[in-house]
């Protein structure tokens, strides 16, 4: 706001000596779109927007939100969009001891500069580190508190879908799809700059917006207990929804990272939501209703990125890849454009048969990368519970074949703690995992066999806002750890690696994932007590969070272990997902048919 | 198929200091790939690229002496090499460069012995005296030290009225972990040599770079291209 302040080069140098990574903070790639600041007049009725992702730049630039909504706002001439990332420990460090805010990569604006400030949210673990961002840039925490001069602050991403936890911190949160709502929101904040509108007149225009919810014009009245009384006004906020996702091209000029980045390759959207409806999943609900991209534009741009950006890896990025019915067609329509280049295809979330275990072959060409299988329970029962479309002997079936095709790496993922689970289900994965050794014993030569390694990942099950098991508690940590030591002792060591989530861990998250509004207390003081990059297990404090909860007068089972009562009015009510909560419920009731 | 192995030599500086090996390396494969040309690919389990570099630069010092071999399946020429390179790098990194290398010669990193290094050296605006004491005792300090024949140049610089720069040109091991005597100098040994006598003048080391790479032929030193 009002006078753009930027870091200059020779300070940043000095910042940067003995700092880990340096890459992370210099800017520079290939593809970066903001505009080049020439003379104040030049950008004097310009929007500049922050768009922050409260995580390092190495996990930031490997998500493609964060690349799409930079392409399509800074594709405006008056917008101009700029990333923030968290600094690392080392960095923060440096900037505080120096007295420096943080500042944007591309022009090194310090975060108190800009016109907006968006967050990209994309799990409740990282909510420590929006504060953090905040309080780097010299930027109240709270809404209320922050005045005329000061930057809009709000938020999107799917973990804000129940925006409650984070409501004193966000002037506005936008929940759904951010492509077209991003873009109204900036221009209305345009004529609010350029004439000078309060901004009580900007919120009450946004908050017309469909997507974009505007917490102060909501009241929400509690019992003692610490239960929602009522919300007023009872109008909900509906979910922002691109109704054809080719009406937006496929990115295909992406900003190139110089250092490593997580995923360090081409990655392009085929198809946002999914139709599975397992239970548990909030992305199948959150990113309805299901849709395709058309698939020959698709073949042209995904060739066109790749020549583009000059990566020699491609990921067909969806929630479930092998729906997306023309995806042979699309693999050969690409490698065939790009005969002459190498070419490696990967495909995250490919539910496996072997039906597509030789498709997958065919796209890996001999190279055998590990395969993933999300069977997720260990019987069948619990698999129809859960509504997970997966029969174990079609699964064994698949790793036998990829076994004597020659793969080596299985990784397997579970949950526990799911909603009437009982010692035979627990004992099934057990069991599982010694059909699939026995596959192994059987398929691999001995010489192979001895280092073949399985690796479990074993997640307690959080319930989720928009799920049907939205109501069912979180099990306690003392169970969820009986439950894992008894997987643990009971797998034969000696091909299988396990690791899984601390059920802490697990507790805080489901806290601040199902939390209302008393969950803002908790955040602030576990932030003020130094909790930050929480999703980081060598970061993770359970006991500054126990503190919080404490300090804050907030009771965790509240949020956490406790069933909700059906007719019980939730934090993330005001919100309509576009899926009816009856429908939620119906689905929950069917998963007792199963019992 | 026709292959062609490209020595190259760039530079990179600014914020391109901050990149590592690693990631110079992944940066030029991307655009040589965007340039068109097919990096020929290793055999076996894993096929990477065939492109090999010189010895790593430090993190945050400069270099306008960076080397790098790479195969490609393209016939073509020198200058087009460069020029559809360059177009692709950003410009603090850019090829300056570029011979086709006719027979099977050893990796670069095998090849360059000896590095250049430039120090630029800040007097404060202390005066003269005090630059020129500082000088005194940095010549003697090498001339009298084991590593004498490290030195390259050493000079003041005077631009207009200022004359608090020393030039200060420093030969040094390319191989940083190879100890064969102790007459030359090692770039990690840097401050251990001259920490305390730029402490007593209170000197500040404005800029490090690296100016070139040598390998010794005969009684002479040539660049990794010119033995081409």
């Amino acid at each position: 706001m009002g006078d753009i302040k930027r870091l200059d080069f020779e300070l940043l140098e000095e910042l940067l000596e003995g700092i880990e990574k340096p890459g992370r903070y210099i800017n520079k790639e290939i593809g970066t779109k903001s505009k080049n600041l020439g003379l104040p007049e030049d950008f004097s009725g310009m929007v500049f927007m922050a768009l922050v992702f409260p995580d390092i730049y190495e996990v930031g630039m490997s998500n493609l939100g964060i690349q799409i909504i930079y392409d399509i706002v800074n594709k405006y001439k008056d917008f101009s969009v700029e990333r923030v990332f968290s600094p690392w420990v080392d960095f923060e460090k440096k900037l505080k001891d120096c007295n420096v805010k943080i500042f944007s990569l591309e022009n090194r604006i310090f975060l108190d500069c800009f016109d907006l400030v968006g967050f990209s949210v994309q799990h409740e673990m990282l909510y420590t580190n929006i504060l953090n961002i905040l309080d780097l840039g010299g930027i109240n925490a709270h809404s209320e508190q922050r005045g005329e001069n000061t930057p809009l602050v709000g938020a999107g991403g799917s973990a804000v879908v129940n925006p409650q936890p984070l409501s004193k911190f966000m002037d506005f949160f936008v929940i759904g799809d951010g492509e077209e709502v991003v873009v109204d929101i900036l221009k209305k904040v345009k004529i609010y700059k350029k004439n000078n509108k309060s901004k009580s007149w900007l919120l009450k225009e946004i908050s017309r917006l469909d997507g974009v919810y505007v917490p102060r014009f909501y009241k929400f009245y509690y019992y003692k207990n610490g239960l929602i009384k009522k919300f007023e006004p009872c109008k909900k906020v509906k979910k922002a929804v691109v109704r054809k996702l080719d009406k937006f091209n496929v990115v295909t000029d992406p900003i190139i990272p110089n250092i490593r980045t997580v995923h360090d390759r081409y990655i392009v959207e085929i198809m946002r939501g999914c139709w599975r409806g397992c239970r548990f999943c909030q992305a199948g609900i959150i990113y309805r209703p299901v849709r395709k991209r058309e698939v020959e534009s698709l073949i042209k741009q995904s060739v066109s990125g790749i020549k583009n950006t000059g990566y020699d890896e491609i990921s067909f990025l969806s929630l479930s890849s092998s729906d997306y019915e023309k995806i042979e067609h699309l693999v050969e329509g690409v490698t065939g454009a790009l005969k002459s280049k190498r070419l490696s295809i990967s495909m995250p979330s490919m539910r496996l048969n072997s039906f597509n275990l030789r498709f997958l072959e065919l796209i890996q060409s001999g190279r055998k990368t590990g395969l993933t299988f999300a069977p997720e329970a260990g019987t069948q029962r619990m698999r129809d519970i859960i509504n997970k479309n997966i029969k174990e002997d079609e699964m064994l079936e698949c790793i036998k074949m990829a076994f004597g095709k020659g793969w080596e790496k299985i990784k397997l993922y579970f949950m526990i703690g799911l909603p009437f689970e009982n010692e035979q289900d627990i004992k099934g994965i057990v069991e599982l995992v010694e059909k699939i050794i026995n596959v192994a014993r059987n398929e691999v030569p001995g010489r192979k066999l001895r280092r073949l390694k399985i690796n479990i990942s074993i997640n307690a099950f959080c319930p989720k806002p928009f799920t049907p098991f939205q109501w069912v508690g979180l099990e306690s940590p003392e169970s969820l750890k009986k439950k894992f030591s008894y997987i643990l002792s009971n797998t034969p060591k000696r091909y299988i690696n396990i690791k899984w989530s601390d059920p802490e861990r697990s507790l805080i998250e489901s806290a601040l994932s199902r939390g209302s509004e008393l969950l803002c207390d908790v955040i602030e003081n576990a932030w003020k007590n130094g909790a930050k990059f929480d999703n980081w297990s060598d970061f993770f404090n359970f006991g500054i969070w126990e503190k919080a909860f404490k300090n804050s007068g907030v009771d965790i089972s509240l949020f956490t272990t406790r069933n909700f009562p059906v007719d019980e009015i939730l934090p993330w009510d005001v919100i309509d997902i576009r899926v009816k909560k009856s429908s939620l419920l119906k689905e929950y009731e069917k998963s007792g048919k199963y019992v | 198929m026709f292959n062609v192995m490209i020595r190259f030599k760039f530079y990179k500086k600014d914020e391109f200091k901050y990149l590592s090996h690693l990631d110079i390396s992944r940066i030029i494969i991307r655009a040589l790939n965007r340039a068109g040309f097919n990096p020929v690919y290793s055999q076996g389990y894993n096929p990477r690229p065939k492109i090999s570099f010189s010895n790593p630069t430090p993190l945050g010092v400069e270099s306008f002496a960076e080397y790098g071999d790479v195969s490609i399946e393209n016939n073509i020429e020198e200058e087009d090499f460069k020029k559809r390179i360059n177009m692709e790098l950003k410009e603090e990194i850019q090829v300056t460069e570029a011979r086709k290398v006719p027979v099977k010669i050893d990796s670069l990193m095998s090849q360059i012995d000896i590095s250049l290094y430039i120090f630029v050296l800040d007097t404060g605006n202390s005066g003269k005296a005090r630059q020129e004491k500082f000088y005194k005792g940095i010549v003697g300090l090498i001339r009298k030290s084991d590593f004498s024949d490290s030195i390259f140049d050493l000079k003041k610089v005077t631009s207009g009225k200022a004359t608090n720069i020393i030039l200060l040109k420093l030969f040094g091991y390319a191989k940083i972990f190879k100890e064969k005597d102790n007459r030359i100098f090692k770039f990690n040994s840097f401050y251990l040599f001259l920490g305390d006598l730029l402490e007593k003048y209170g000197i500040k080391i404005n800029d490090v770079k690296k100016e070139e790479l040598f390998v010794i032929k005969g009684k002479s030193l040539k660049t990794p291209i010119e033995i081409i």
